[in-house]
């Protein structure tokens, strides 16, 4: 696994759950990426869904799409000898990315300060929770407390009802995409002046980031951003309208306007006058939704779509994960892709998150549990097999 | 100090939010970011904006929040690339740059002939960072869409909400900071790959297919199961109690997430009810999530007697993942905000001081951080034009007198 764009750099990998996900992205791009699980396994193993629900280390959903194209090391760092071997690792790889609660890593001897004893131009990312300091660094974080803090949640869901959490881990996982930045800004300060570096980052930094421009604009207008289901937070009257999810026959759809083509809105709804809305659209939500469901509720999402954009109008489908699995478009671009696996079925699961002309996107499948120890540990660290042996009986590695 | 992108040049050709995402990481890491508009991209006039600095002109179209957030720390000119000499200016341009930056539909790159092969002609190593939509192929190619729309397409739409409500959205529009960052990402990987073996390239990021790989669990569970996920609320998939509760106060509300059989102990003395731990109905994960609806009132009994701060701290105490949950102003005045320094303040000629989001990453070397205010309309005019390609001041006045430059907003409203 040396080609593609980050070929030849070596990245170990102590995130778990989906933090594993900035990880991941650097083994698209062709960083040769090490796993470095615990003897219980990756948390993410443990993950569902699994294949028929029935729980097994090699087929949670999960693994199998984060952890793809990583290799899998299997080292106890509960033991001096586990520790060490991580340490002389370290030493062999360009990056270190982890996600353990803040003091883990330190309680081992394994702080960034003791790792560059071994390794002085380390690159290495914290991704957590909540950050390495502060008064809330030893809480328990989880995505939806996460999502909480960050001023996320508050502002998705409906005005009448609780504040809802967004699907599945995405502050988690942005946290983890922010790490993968912030390694690449590391290894590029390090080619150009040879110093390593050290990122702390945080999943609820992480939240508040994803609100793109709340904060600025609560500054100046002092008006408390209110959640409002699937309409845009701003509530400037005079800004566009439509952008809000409303039903039609087959299901629901993403109706969406701006400024500059709010004309075309009363092409494709003829006859329903909505051109009277369209001075102040923001202004006239409510009254504007009443007529498109009128106008909707008769007609096929995907054919409210295909006029729409013919109009260029940016409407698009609420599409269910079946729908995408079976979307043209994806088909036709061949996103999906099947990989098999010795102990999980073939599935289907994403494939490039980005195309590159030059160099190319890995998905080999994701490693069995401890596939790589002897192999990684004999190539990079020298271990023959009698000492492979000897450490494996001593519960070092597996 | 040096940033670490120092000596690039990138021109940003974008629009919206996702691309003008990516532009800023590059300005933050010390990158010279020249963001590109046409002239009649906006017009001059932007209703609903802050007042200006009470000595500063009014231009309305310097105001806008979002936008001097997103473009921050950035160079802007003005510059119509239809026109055959802006366009030959553009190209004098990458000529001296190391990336381009777009996220314009496929369409638009080609229709003014400066889509990659064009870029290559005149710098051959040059990478062009495209951000479609949908892809550059494909019978969606074409099609026109924001954030929210592919949110909608990607499946997070469809599984955000209420179980018995519709689809619904998360808070702002996710796959534009998702993109933009892995934008980022790549086109750093690419700059990598240029510096050891001199070749440049084309990188198309789909929007959608970026947001995609988020969707995994879902899509996955359907091959594996045969399983339509669908709105699950406030739950978490498996783990038990989880879910938002009220606490005093007009919406005020705290987040409570049970991840382990210690933590439901936890939780149940603090309730008065250590019994529970024992109980049949909750004394197991998949017992307690079957029934976690019966826990609902009488969790809340306990948060709606105290601030959604009170029962974090309480929670968080003896060890049960707890969050208030916070608005806009209580992020800018949150304890571990503030000592993160999330937000960070510039000074912005026309609109005075105002809060920055940073990166969600805090540097030992000072890697992080925002490197100044977002550019006035225009500013870079004469940097570019001049300093970069000498142009002369009756050039360029010819230019501004053909509007193939512009120093305001030539848009309609």
């Amino acid at each position: 696994m040396t080609d593609g764009a980050l070929g030849g750099l070596r990245v170990l990998d102590l995130a778990q759950g989906s933090f594993d996900y900035g990880s991941r992205l650097l083994a698209g791009l062709g960083a040769d990426v090490i796993k470095i699980e615990p003897p219980s396994g990756d948390p993410v193993r443990a993950m569902p869904p699994f294949p028929d629900d029935e729980p097994n280390l090699e087929t949670s959903a999960r693994h199998l799409h984060l952890n793809a194209a990583k290799r899998s090391v299997v080292l106890d760092l509960d033991t001096p000898e586990g520790c060490d071997l991580l340490r002389r690792l370290v030493a062999e790889s360009d990056a270190l990315i982890e996600s353990y609660q803040p003091g883990y890593l330190a309680d081992r001897g394994l702080a960034y300060d003791d790792l560059l004893e071994t390794k002085p131009d380390l690159v290495m990312a914290s991704v957590t929770h909540f950050g390495q300091s502060g008064p809330y660094a030893g809480y328990w974080g989880s995505e939806i407390v996460d999502v909480a803090l960050g001023g996320y949640l508050k502002l998705t869901g409906d005005p009448d009802r609780e504040p809802v959490k967004p699907y599945d881990d995405l502050a988690v996982s942005h946290a983890a995409l922010h790490a993968a930045v912030a390694v690449m800004v590391g290894l590029t300060h390090r080619d150009a002046t040879g110093e390593g570096d050290y990122f702390d980052v945080a999943a609820i930094d992480a939240a508040v980031f994803l609100l793109g421009g709340v904060a600025q604009t609560y500054h100046f207008d002092h008006e408390l951003p209110v959640r409002r289901g699937a309409r845009l937070i701003n509530t400037n009257p005079h800004y566009s309208y439509p952008s809000t999810i409303r039903p039609c026959m087959g299901g629901y759809i993403h109706a969406h306007s701006n400024n500059r083509n709010a004309d075309l809105l009363a092409v494709l709804m003829e006859g329903v006058g909505i051109e009277e809305l369209l001075d102040t659209p923001n202004g006239n939500a409510d009254e504007i939704d009443k007529r498109m469901d009128l106008w909707m509720a008769d007609k096929d999402k995907f054919e409210i779509v295909r006029r729409a954009q013919e109009l260029r109008l940016p409407f698009t489908e609420v599409l269910t994960p079946e729908e995408i699995l079976n979307d043209p478009h994806l088909k036709e671009r061949e996103f999906l892709v099947e990989i098999e696996h010795p102990v999980a079925p073939t599935t289907r699961q994403p494939g490039a998150a980005v195309r590159m002309s030059a160099t190319p996107w890995h998905t080999e499948r994701a490693p069995l549990f401890g596939e790589h120890t002897d192999q990684v540990l004999g190539d990079l660290l020298n271990l023959d097999v009698a000492e492979l042996a000897g450490l494996r009986e001593r519960g070092v590695l597996a | 100090m040096t940033r670490p992108l120092e000596g690039i040049r990138v021109l940003e050709l974008t629009t919206a939010v996702a691309g003008p995402i990516a532009g800023c990481v590059f300005a933050d890491m010390g990158a010279e970011v020249i963001k590109f508009e046409a002239p009649r991209a906006r017009g001059a006039a932007n209703p609903g904006a802050p007042p200006a600095l009470p000595d500063a002109p009014d231009h309305p179209y310097n105001r806008t929040p979002l936008y001097n957030e997103l473009h921050r720390s950035k160079r802007h000119i003005a510059l119509d690339l239809g026109n055959p000499e802006g366009r030959d200016l553009f190209l004098q341009l990458v000529a001296k740059s190391d990336i381009v930056l777009e996220n314009f539909s496929p369409r638009v790159l080609r229709d003014l002939r400066i889509d990659y092969p064009d870029l290559c002609e005149v710098k051959p190593d040059i990478i062009l960072t495209s951000m479609p939509a949908f892809g550059k192929t494909g019978p969606y190619a074409l099609r026109g869409s924001y954030g929210p729309g592919i949110d909608a397409m990607s499946g997070l739409s469809h599984l955000t909400g209420y179980p018995d409500r519709g689809p619904g959205k998360p808070a702002q529009f996710y796959l534009d900071q998702s993109s933009g960052l892995t934008a980022a990402l790549t086109t750093m990987a690419a700059l990598r790959h240029r510096r050891l073996t001199g070749e440049g390239q084309n990188i198309e990021l789909a929007m959608l297919e970026g947001e995609l790989q988020l969707v995994a669990p879902a899509l996955q569970d359907f091959t594996m199961n045969g399983r339509v996920q669908t709105r699950i609320g406030n739950r978490h998939a498996w783990h038990a109690p989880q879910g938002v509760y009220r606490s005093t106060g007009d919406d005020q509300w705290i987040a409570i997430a049970i991840e382990t059989d210690d933590q439901w102990r936890a939780l149940t003395t603090v309730l008065g009810q250590p019994e529970w731990a024992e109980d049949e109905r909750y004394a197991t994960e998949a017992v307690r999530h079957s029934n976690q609806q019966d826990l609902d009132p009488l969790i809340e009994d306990w948060t709606a007697q105290r601030s959604h701060y009170d029962a974090m701290h309480e929670l968080q105490r003896i060890g049960v993942p707890a969050g208030a949950v916070l608005d806009a102003p209580e992020v800018h005045t949150d304890p571990q905000f503030l000592h993160r320094q999330t937000l960070v303040w510039a000074d912005h000629p026309e609109m005075g001081r105002f809060p920055h989001t940073r990166t969600a990453w805090r540097s030992r070397r000072g890697n992080d951080g925002v490197a100044g205010p977002a550019p006035l309309y225009a500013e870079g005019n004469q940097y570019v034009f001049q300093e970069l390609l000498g142009a002369s001041d009756d050039t360029l006045a010819t230019l501004l007198d053909a509007l193939v430059i512009v120093t305001e907003p030539q848009g309609g409203r």
